[in-house]
């Protein structure tokens, strides 16, 4: 190995952590918020990369039909209760966000020509049609469930899981996709080609990281979904429904997870079942910051990113060995350092 | 309780149509699970096997094994012990066809395989004297590589390959003949299918500075290595197996795959295959019948593996059909005689010719060297 | 007898079986017996351990693996590559016990992620092992000269093997070694209090759970004939998770249960989706994970506990405590004899000071009284001197020998019981269990013994002590009641029995009178006014001053973390310090 291939391989594993990074910290918000251990996480991924790449063969992506049936579902569901309770009232926005907007998104996909239209656009569809889909599950699979042990959660995580691969295999068929890049600029650094559709993930990464920092630290929102992170109960009693921060906190990340897989799509092939295994790698990298903190949870990434990157080049058939046993040093590490004394209940 | 009795409605409905069933099939394949891309057009090729062979109604029954042995297996066993189908087809790796012929030589049934392991039908011993599959072995299409790579003064190749049983397999024939052969394996990577980035294989590739680069996957997942290739500047002559063959894999590689030489079945490139080929007439028929069903440019030659075993099948079973009743021992045993018996029988992939020893029967005429030209597989001649 | 009637039912079933299912129903089961197997593993290990683990489908691959290899290569004996097989599963789940179980929270479900994967990587890699492709032509199991062809005769081995696993763990948890392992979901800290070696008693369950896996493979490999790596994978370690779920992760039963119902599911669904939605998609993932969450939303604890409501036979609450012999009790030291002395203790939390140079002293046949407003140190006093915490520096004698930097259990073990001022208790066991945990040092018998049922000579004479000391405290009546369901007051009580099954010369109550009504209060001093004649030592945490003045000798006052005041209980209530620690705080 020379500095060159060092430097080609940081720059890799640097890219690759930077994807890992988002969605280490959605599943580490959506975890601290609402106890799940979030396996679909991946599944958005895909989602939102086979759906910008149906645009642009210009078919319509199974992903549309799946929001517009969630949908419904959620909007009967919903109606039912709120008749019941005889809040009216609330029937209104039920409709509006479960059946209206999907409706609309619908209308302009089968309006618009979605292969003819400029890249910015078809991915403001996309992430039309796969965000929503965050807090629709959320409703559907995890809010009847909510008070349950973190045991039972990550099983329903596990069936949400099997139930969307298997609709992601059905939307997109079994091969994969790729898309155009955002920038086909090259640069050169040093001796290093560096890739505009890099610097893109990289700087994408960057701003949203910066973005949810802001949102967390500033916005209202943000601050209620960090009080129900630290105090369910708590939050609660401030008047913050735990509801509200279940569904807020599964819209951002299915809005980060369909957007990483846009970021990618350029990069790599991506396939119905890509996502698992690259949200693995962002759950590693979240237990690494312990599912609590946002900073070393990207560091985790950046690692898991770089450990990936130079073991593929030594002993690529034993990559996945060398990073899983690699990490166990790093958990026992992190075990230790984080040493907590049993809660009181 | 509603749908206890919907459920033993439609028992007793599937019932009835087998009591009428003349010829019953089994078929597993892998049509979901990391072998979907191959599973998936075995499945839609089933819909388009005969309906009657010889007179005779035949009934298919599909099951999907998830690409997982104990699923095969017990697929298998639920089509023997249940269905008591005449013959089962599939399934469409190799692993899960191995773990299958236990089980289908306890029950005394037939099986043609469609994945491309040599090991699933050699050497023909007691149990595998019930298997046969219709892929060429990987050990064909290797010396066919090599030979190309002879031909064209390559010295010395590096090998990237799927990290499963696709890859190994193919890993061990290459690496056999290209040795025998004189090139030289500077070489030998593995990447998995989902891989995001393969940036560090690559690299250390390009280190060992090869005159050709071999991608040993199937579908769109091979074009990963070639494009991180070509994306660092590799130069050099890239192969790729006959699994990359359907269009897909062109759709997804794009401009980065031109010039790309692979191996592959005659049905690849049947269009472009002198009429005087007896292969030409029997692959385009499979063609035409696909593509009526799924659209233009959807075949592939995963599919026509599939459409292999039923060409296999509607060969032997008329002869089997005169020694015994379907649905009997006697019955299974007379197909796999008969399916022993096949000479210079016509599929999409080329000529099948069976004997004792043999369970594969194909021949040089099973194979050609494809060029991709401008988004196109081109037949070289 | 009524009982046992759905068990003999249930085996007389299984055991005809055979005679009257079909082929591919033998066949189910087969697959069923052999997930199960695994999945009791993780009942034990999960649902009952609380330790959770994606990781099984590994050691599974271990047993296949090594029989495979060994039979086919060397021809060696499926039985002897059975043992070959338990024991290389034992030390790799030992050392990775060793790695992983250490880890805390969320770092031990990813700890065996990553180890499962790696194995899985490995199987497929090593090529004397197959790699990808896998290993073919395993040879038949053979049983007393007789060979396992058919699934009807692997049918009785494969249920023999579960039916055996069950009973024994069902034995294992009904057992002295039992409670410490149910214990560990109560935390640590409880248990490693009452004496239990919660690090063994996890690596206990981690080795149960992936022997059983590795029976599992073994039988796996010789019922298939071939391995390859995939039925090993991660994927697979997460179904058998989901099967304990499912049927019921505490429960063992729930094993079968779990792995039968979503065995058969799967293939009902296999069976019934072409018919509905046609031959061309693959629905059955998508309609088998939907399914699912509606199973999981409707009956979160499993399908079991619905089952066990439907059998007409209530479960046994009650049962026959045998007489017994009673355990042998420690001498007691003398009254007067210096039992426990802290000397110069300080507690540090960071930069936080919550004990500062405490002094403090204990005598046989003394209640010693440990008072304070809130915060001002007491419980962590408490976890200080019972080794649950231990001091930043200073010194805690216990009969005259340092204690400081021993284990809770170690304190435990010299004679030291004590109560927790939140109360800790496991709510779903029954309150005799509860308090036979603390008498967890004064049996000796193991796991295989327990799992046997070989100790219950011994078990019968530690749940004797139990019911004992829980009449001693006025408890009696309810023996059998879900220690949960028990009101605070009484849970407190509970804890001074069970303190008490220690076998104690130093008893820690922290706010024992909490919660209690007035009579109830009278009944506990008096019981404290007993132990103390008897020559226990008693030092009692309480805010109930009326309650600790007329009980105490003698009085300690904390404020701050720092004593303010020592003495007779009258010259303590007198102490202006004291008076301006509880009324002057007030602004």
């Amino acid at each position: 190995m020379n500095l060159q291939i060092a430097l080609l391989l940081g720059q890799d594993g640097i890219v690759n952590g930077a994807i890992y990074a988002l969605l280490a910290l959605a599943l580490v918000l959506v975890f601290a918020v609402t106890r799940v251990i979030y396996i679909p996480q991946g599944e958005f991924v895909s989602y939102g990369a086979l759906t910008l790449a149906a645009f642009q063969t210009g078919r319509t992506p199974g992903t549309l039909w799946f929001l517009l049936a969630a949908g419904a579902v959620v909007a009967a569901i919903d109606i039912v209760i709120a008749v019941r309770a005889g809040a009216l009232g609330r029937i209104g926005r039920i409709v509006l966000w479960n059946l209206a907007l999907p409706a609309i998104v619908a209308g302009l996909v089968f309006w618009l020509e979605s292969d003819k239209l400029p890249l910015a656009i078809q991915v403001v569809l996309t992430l039309a049609i796969v965000v929503p889909l965050g807090p629709m599950v959320y409703r559907l699979a995890f809010q009847p469930v909510a008070e349950a042990s973190v045991l039972v959660l990550l099983i329903v995580s596990v069936a949400v899981h099997t139930a969307m691969v298997g609709l992601g295999l059905l939307f997109f068929g079994a091969e994969g996709s790729r898309t155009p890049p955002f920038s086909e600029a090259q640069f050169q650094l040093g001796g290093l080609v560096v890739n505009g559709q890099t610097l893109w993930v990289l700087g994408a990464s960057a701003v949203l990281i910066v973005a949810l920092y802001v949102f967390f630290e500033r916005t209202l929102y943000g601050k209620a979904l960090r009080a129900t992170a630290i105090n369910r109960v708590g939050a609660r009693l401030m008047g913050i429904s735990s509801t509200m921060a279940g569904k807020l906190s599964f819209t951002l990340a299915a809005g980060i997870g369909a957007f990483s897989g846009i970021l990618i799509a350029p990069i790599t092939t991506i396939y119905y079942d890509t996502g698992f295994l690259i949200g693995l790698k962002g759950f590693v990298a979240g237990i690494i910051g312990g599912l609590a903190s946002y900073p070393l949870a990207a560091a985790g990434a950046i690692l898991v990113g770089l450990l990936e990157s130079f073991s593929s080049f030594w002993a690529s058939a034993f990559k996945e060995v060398i990073v899983f046993t690699l990490i166990i040093p790093v958990l026992l590490w992190r075990s230790l350092t984080s040493h907590h004394v049993e809660e009181e209940e | 309780m509603r749908t206890k009795t919907l459920f033993a409605a439609l028992l007793s409905a599937g019932a009835v149509s087998l009591a009428h069933a003349d010829i019953t099939v089994g078929v597993t394949v892998s049509a979901t699970g990391p072998a979907a891309s191959l599973g998936i057009p075995e499945k839609n090729t089933v819909a388009l096997m005969p309906a009657t062979i010889g007179g005779e109604k035949v009934n298919y029954i599909v099951l999907d094994d998830g690409s997982d042995t104990t699923t095969a297996v017990k697929n298998v066993r639920k089509l023997t012990s249940e269905d008591k189908v005449d013959i089962i087809l599939g399934s469409s790796t190799t692993p899960v066809s191995l773990a299958m012929i236990d089980p289908v030589a306890e029950a005394q049934t037939p099986m043609i395989s469609m994945a491309a392991g040599a090991a699933i039908v050699e050497p023909v011993d007691a149990k595998k004297h019930w298997v046969f599959k219709t892929p060429q072995n990987d050990l064909q299409m290797a010396t066919a590589i090599v030979e190309h790579m002879n031909n064209h003064g390559i010295k010395s190749v590096a090998f990237i390959g799927f990290a499963d049983a696709y890859g190994e397999g193919w890993w061990q024939q290459f690496s056999k003949v290209a040795e025998a052969r004189k090139i030289k394996v500077v070489a030998n990577e593995r990447y998995a299918r989902t891989d995001t980035s393969v940036t560090g294989q690559v690299l250390k590739m390009m280190s060992a500075n090869p005159d050709a680069v071999l991608v040993a996957g199937a579908g769109t997942p091979s074009a990963l290595p070639q494009k991180a290739l070509k994306e660092k500047g590799y130069k050099g002559v890239m192969y790729q197996t006959h699994g990359v063959a359907n269009n897909d894999f062109l759709r997804v590689c794009g401009k980065d795959c031109e010039g790309t030489y692979l191996p592959a079945g005659p049905v690849l490139v049947a269009a472009q295959l002198p009429d005087s080929n007896p292969v030409k007439k029997s692959a385009l028929e499979y063609i035409n019948k696909y593509e009526k069903a799924h659209g233009p440019g959807s075949v592939s030659t995963f599919g026509a593996h599939g459409w292999d075993s039923g060409v296999l099948l509607a060969h032997a079973a008329p002869v089997a059909l005169k020694k015994a009743k379907p649905g009997t021992k006697e019955f299974r045993a007379a197909l796999r005689d008969a399916l022993e018996g096949l000479k210079e029988v016509y599929g999409a992939h080329g000529v099948f010719s069976m004997s004792p020893t043999d369970h594969l029967g194909l021949d040089q005429r099973a194979r050609v060297m494809v060029k991709i030209e401008n988004g196109k597989w081109v037949l070289q001649k | 007898m009524r009982q046992r009637l759905p068990l003999l039912v249930f085996l007389a079933l299984l055991v005809l079986g055979p005679a009257i299912l079909p082929e591919f129903y033998i066949t189910l089961l087969n697959y069923i017996g052999l997930y199960a197997i695994v999945t009791l593993g993780l009942v034990l290990l999960t649902g009952v351990g609380g330790l959770m683990s994606f990781g099984q489908a590994a050691f599974v691959g271990l047993g296949a693996y090594t029989t495979a290899y060994l039979s086919t290569a060397h021809a060696v004996s499926p039985w002897l590559a059975l043992l070959v097989g338990l024991a290389i599963t034992a030390v790799v789940a030992l050392f990775l016990g060793f790695l992983t179980l250490r880890l805390s929270g969320h770092y031990l479900p990813l700890g065996t992620i990553a180890w499962g994967i790696s194995l899985y990587f490995l199987f497929g890699n090593l090529d004397f092992l197959g790699g990808h492709t896998g290993l073919t032509s395993i040879p038949v199991l053979g049983l007393f000269g007789y060979e396992l062809n058919t699934g009807r005769e692997f049918y009785y081995l494969i249920w023999a093997v579960l039916l055996a696993a069950v009973l024994a763990t069902q034995s294992l948890l009904d057992s002295r070694e039992g409670r410490a392992i149910r214990a560990l979901k109560g935390g640590s800290l409880m248990a490693e209090s009452m004496g239990v070696n919660t690090a063994r008693s996890k690596t206990v369950i981690f080795l149960i759970a992936a022997l059983f896996a590795c029976v599992s493979g073994w039988l796996y490999a010789h019922l298939q004939r071939f391995v390859n790596p995939t039925p090993f994978g991660l994927h697979i370690g997460i179904e058998y998770l989901f099967m304990a779920v499912v049927g019921g992760v505490v429960h063992v039963w729930g094993a079968i249960v779990g792995a039968g119902v979503i065995t058969v599911l799967k293939q009902w669904l296999q069976d019934l989706l072409p018919r509905l939605l046609g031959q061309s998609g693959n629905f059955e993932a998508i309609v088998f994970g939907i399914l699912m969450i509606f199973v999981l939303q409707r009956m979160r604890d499993g399908i079991w506990p619905l089952l066990l409501r439907l059998v007409p036979v209530k479960a046994a609450r009650r049962r026959e405590i045998a007489q017994a012999e009673p355990l042998p009790q420690r001498q007691l030291p003398a009254i007067g004899t210096l039992l426990l002395e802290v000397k110069g203790a300080s507690k540090h939390f960071g930069g936080l000071i919550a004990n500062n140079n405490m002094d403090l002293t204990v005598k046989a046949g003394e209640v010693m009284a440990l008072i304070g407003p809130n915060g001002a140190g007491k419980s962590t006093m408490f976890n200080c001197i019972s080794g649950v915490d231990p001091v930043t520096s200073g010194e805690v004698r216990f009969l005259g020998e340092r204690v400081d930097h021993l284990r809770s259990r170690e304190i435990a073990r010299r004679g030291m019981g004590r109560t927790f001022q939140h109360v800790r208790l496991l709510p779903t066991m029954s309150v005799l269990e509860n308090v036979a945990l603390g008498a967890h040092l004064r049996g000796s018998k193991g796991v295989l013994a327990a799992s046997l049922h070989l100790e219950r000579a011994e078990e019968a004479r530690l749940l004797a002590e139990a019911r004992r000391q829980l009449e001693r405290v006025g408890l009696g009546d309810c023996l059998f009641d879900e220690a949960g369901s028990l009101p605070l007051g009484q849970q407190r009580v509970l804890e001074i029995a069970r303190a008490l099954c220690v076998d104690p010369c130093l008893l820690l109550l922290d706010e024992p009178a909490a919660g209690l009504r007035y009579m109830e209060k009278q009944a506990l001093a008096d019981l404290l006014r007993k132990l103390r004649g008897e020559g226990m030592g008693i030092l009692l945490v309480e805010h109930d001053m009326d309650f600790v003045m007329g009980l105490a000798d003698r009085v300690v006052v904390m404020e701050f973390g720092e004593k303010i005041s020592e003495g007779l209980p009258e010259e303590v209530q007198r102490d202006p310090v004291v008076l301006e620690a509880y009324l002057g705080g007030v602004e």
